[in-house]
């Protein structure tokens, strides 16, 4: 028999889940082991698809978790046997307990901020004559061939590659800068060639929740350029270091 | 382990906030169109597979090399006749990269391995 495990904790009951349905829409009950409880459910031997439907069952599951005590989750399809999962949780004590100090009393915000409009992308343009005929010792490479054509595209390409990744990190550096002491931590990807360019996870105490989300309003209103999508509360997925 | 009295309830459902809703679901579900479905482990996905793998390294290891000519071009050390050799090597290069993705049925955003935290491979 194979377990799927949603999350691992520590004041976790079973009255917390009651009538809640997970994966499959298993039933969702809570396995003591030890000074951590698991939360797990027995949807079948058969893999757990990643569809919506399921998807948003992990996620449930662990939203009431949350609601009770700051999990540990993890990753969607986690799945073990039952004294596999003992002996994980046996073996890794020291190490669960001080991820639970960590998340203890916090929860996961997130912010993703877009470019306002494409312009940004394309001022590198303007920039390449006399760039150019610097290049080759001067010569005028305009004029030359499809072999040279192809390399100044290339190096317009690179160019604006180079300035929109530097444009994405001063974002990122921006919004860490602007939110102070309210992020404990944080997890951030820069995408600078995709329309998000910035998807940012933090750290945040659950009492300072109201006060961070009126910052991030604070902070949309400074930068007319960048459009924020905030949200969250949720389980910290992002600061959970198990399977 | 004792709960912590910390721990206190968490604050209500998860809120979604932007004055922006209709950019960041269109762009989203974008995203969430492009997840791959679940892998069926059949003889013509495997050779994809790895010809996705090999062609990917290929890709990497070509936009290095245009990186490499274009610092070339920008530091004037080359002949004009030499940069036209160095881009026409490289677009022939590019050429021969869209036969083979044509022929494995590969797009350009499939070259490309997500590292997770890390980001992106290219």
């Amino acid at each position: 028999m194979s377990l799927y495990v949603y999350c691992l904790g520590d004041g976790l009951s079973g009255a917390a889940f009651e009538g809640l349905a997970g994966v499959c829409g298993s039933r969702v009950r809570v396995l003591a082991l030890g000074s951590v409880a698991a939360v797990v459910s027995e949807p079948g031997d058969e893999a757990v698809a990643a569809d919506e439907e399921n998807l948003l069952a992990h996620n449930r599951v662990n939203a009431a978790a949350l609601a009770v005590a700051t999990p540990l989750p993890c990753r969607f399809g986690t799945r073990a046997a039952p004294e596999r999962l003992e002996r994980y949780v046996s073996d890794k004590g020291a190490a669960l307990s001080s991820a639970l100090a960590r998340v203890r009393g916090r929860v996961e915000m997130s912010v993703k901020l877009m470019w306002k409009s494409e312009g940004r992308k394309t001022e590198v343009e303007s920039e390449e004559g006399g760039a150019l005929r610097a290049a080759a010792g001067g010569a005028d490479l305009g004029a030359a061939g499809a072999g040279t054509a192809f390399l100044l595209k290339k190096r317009r390409e690179i160019l604006g590659e180079e300035g929109a990744r530097r444009r994405a990190e001063e974002a990122a550096a921006w919004l860490a800068s602007g939110l102070g002491g309210l992020a404990r931590e944080e997890a951030v990807r820069s995408s600078p060639s995709e329309a998000i360019i910035v998807r940012a996870a933090h750290l945040v105490e659950r009492a300072h929740v109201t006060e961070y989300r009126a910052r991030l309003r604070a902070l949309a209103a400074e930068r007319a350029d960048l459009r924020l999508l905030t949200s969250g509360p949720w389980p910290p997925y992002n600061f959970s270091d198990i399977g | 382990m004792e709960p912590s009295p910390l721990d206190s309830p968490a604050p209500a459902e998860p809120e979604v906030e932007t004055e922006h809703p209709a950019e960041f679901v269109a762009e989203l579900r974008r995203v969430a169109d492009r997840l791959p479905e679940r892998v069926n482990i059949d003889a013509q996905s495997v050779e994809q597979g790895l010809a996705k793998l090999v062609l990917t390294l290929i890709e990497l290891i070509r936009r290095l090399l245009e990186k490499q000519a274009v610092r070339r071009m920008e530091g004037g050390g080359l002949s004009p006749e030499q940069v036209e050799e160095l881009g026409l090597a490289l677009m022939k290069l590019e050429e021969k990269m869209a036969e083979l993705k044509e022929h494995f049925g590969l797009q350009d955003e499939e070259l490309n391995i997500d590292l997770g935290p890390i980001g992106k491979l290219i």
